[in-house]
């Protein structure tokens, strides 16, 4: 990748940052005229705290296991494993907070809240993601036999 | 992993040599995000102006779906941004270690942007998805940081966008590289590239799909994630806030419950239930869409509030303040605009499907009306104020 600094500040950057540094501005100072409800403090902490959490610890996560996927698993897999692994992590991410009762725990009298067995619910996701990634393994092995059989 | 022996800050993010981490897919998951950010924002933003009346803006009730539209599209794109988001940091993640950080000072501004985009728009997202499980693990007040955290974010947004704009221009007007050519079964570089796309998107329709039948009712039986279903509940829809935890069990069960109608009128009424439903009653098929974003539309049947204003002799076209039997709370009471008053449909509802409302559903009485936000359509209603 590309990562040489870009020279290309022109007047379009200008242009965007005075409009976007206005907005970023109105949006400051709708959080400091609200502060009895938006907290300042703790809101300045959750959005500079994802950054960090997702820079220093998810990312290097993710890093992590291309290393093992890459050293453990012949190339031919790697790529449909990895397609899986993204989408069954996706799954798991939405389906973690229905799944641990967050926020039902909160009201304990509304059933009406996270109604599903949610363990049962991402075990049927995550079975529809892996049977769409076995099938694409199987077409990709398919169309190999057939091109190794034309040669 | 590049031939680099010593890793120094200046040979850190060569490190990175996946085909994914390229300008081009950074383009292409950046005009997805843009797209669906702005959406996000949009519909959220009139939302907000929904609940928080404005002076510029009379609410109306037509038409009768908008409301139910927009914010199941608000949590649609929101839940459908979070793989394009996740996948659009990890494309332009190696960035992070360019070296030097910064050669202007305009890039330096860049780069300072970057901190309330990327975090702004991880809290949007992540906040969005804890409220529609109705989970709160902060101390804030969901609605006021959301609603300020997105312009914070969009204005993040626009300096990304005036910065990259040339970039991704010229980026997507290249052709693509010539490596696009080779064989697809070879673990190709520009293969990998196209997968991870794939998956991407992929994630984002499955997102969609395992999600979306909280609010579209023929696919709810594949809302596998959504933390709601159009149709668990009593009487068949969901509930976001239960009698017993209102708080109104007693009261409205209470022989002594009276709906009152008062402010500006001729005659204060106090009218029983019976009394209610002595009158004429009207039946309006009608959403209750919820701003987390679920949605169900119900057969209502009740005494439209503008035939209550008139029995009591309240000006035609009044705007009305609809008060709870819940003592606090934000949305004890809400209000009746003078286009919503005017609408037949808006009804002080006494039955759904046929059937007397279920307690958790505002029994004895409550408001429904065409195009308002779930939390409008205040429950166990016991006061009309005509304004």
């Amino acid at each position: 990748m590309n990562t040489a600094p870009e020279r290309e500040h022109g007047i379009g950057f200008w242009l965007g940052f005075v409009i976007g540094g206005g907005i970023i501005a109105f949006g400051i100072h709708s959080v400091l005229q609200h502060s009895a409800a938006t907290k300042p403090r703790s809101m300045l902490i959750w959005i500079v705290g994802a950054d960090v959490i997702h820079d220093a610890i998810l990312v290097p996560l993710v890093i992590l296991i291309g290393v093992l996927l890459v050293r453990f698993v012949r190339e031919q897999w790697r790529t449909p494993l990895r397609a899986g692994l993204l989408l069954s992590a996706l799954v798991c991410f939405i389906g973690w907070i229905p799944w641990r009762g967050y926020g039902r725990d909160t009201v304990p009298d509304n059933p009406t809240v996270q109604p599903l067995d949610y363990t049962t619910a991402i075990l049927t996701s995550l079975a529809v993601v892996w049977l769409s990634i076995a099938l694409w393994m199987l077409v990709r092995i398919v169309r190999a036999r057939r091109r190794a059989r034309a040669q | 992993v590049t031939n680099d022996s010593a890793l120094t800050p200046a040979t850190l993010h060569r490190r990175f040599t996946s085909s994914v981490h390229d300008e081009r897919t950074a383009a292409v998951l950046g005009i997805a995000l843009g797209v669906t950010f702005t959406v996000c924002f949009a519909t959220g933003l009139w939302s907000h102006i929904q609940q928080h009346p404005q002076s510029w803006y009379i609410a109306r009730p037509r038409p009768a779906g908008l409301y139910r539209v927009t914010q199941g599209v608000h949590v649609a794109t929101g839940l459908a941004s979070i793989p394009l988001l996740l996948a659009k940091l990890w494309t332009v993640y190696p960035k992070l270690f360019a070296w030097p950080p910064f050669t202007s000072a305009a890039m330096l501004l860049e780069r300072l942007a970057l901190i309330p985009l990327v975090g702004g728009a991880l809290f949007m997202l992540f906040t969005g998805l804890a409220n529609i499980n109705l989970w709160y693990p902060w101390p804030f007040n969901f609605p006021a940081a959301h609603y300020s955290a997105a312009w914070i974010t969009i204005g993040a947004l626009v300096i990304h966008v005036g910065a990259k704009l040339t970039t991704t221009r010229r980026t997507l007007r290249r052709a693509p590289p010539a490596s696009c050519a080779l064989d697809r079964s070879t673990s190709a570089p520009s293969s990998d590239r196209r997968v991870f796309l794939g998956t991407v998107f992929g994630g984002a329709a499955a997102v969609t799909l395992f999600t979306v039948g909280q609010t579209v009712a023929p696919l709810r039986k594949l809302a596998l994630l959504a933390p709601r279903r159009p149709d668990a509940g009593p009487q068949g829809f969901p509930v976001n806030r239960t009698a017993q935890g209102a708080g109104v069990v007693a009261a409205a069960q209470s022989p002594d419950y009276r709906l009152v109608v008062t402010g500006k009128v001729a005659r204060e009424l106090h009218l029983t239930p019976d009394d209610l439903l002595a009158m004429p009653q009207h039946e309006a098929t009608l959403p209750i869409s919820c701003v987390e974003g679920w949605s169900a539309s119900r057969r209502w049947t009740g005494v439209p509030v503008r035939d209550l204003v008139a029995r009591a002799g309240g000006r035609e076209g009044a705007a009305v303040r609809v008060e709870s039997l819940q003592r606090r709370r934000a949305y004890r009471t809400s209000m009746l605009t003078r286009h919503e008053t005017a609408d037949r449909d808006t009804l002080l509802a006494l039955a759904v499907d046929g059937a007397p409302l279920h307690l958790d559903h505002g029994y004895p009485a409550r408001l429904i009306g065409p195009n308002r936000p779930g939390v409008l359509q205040t429950k166990w209603v016991t006061r009309l104020v005509v304004r």
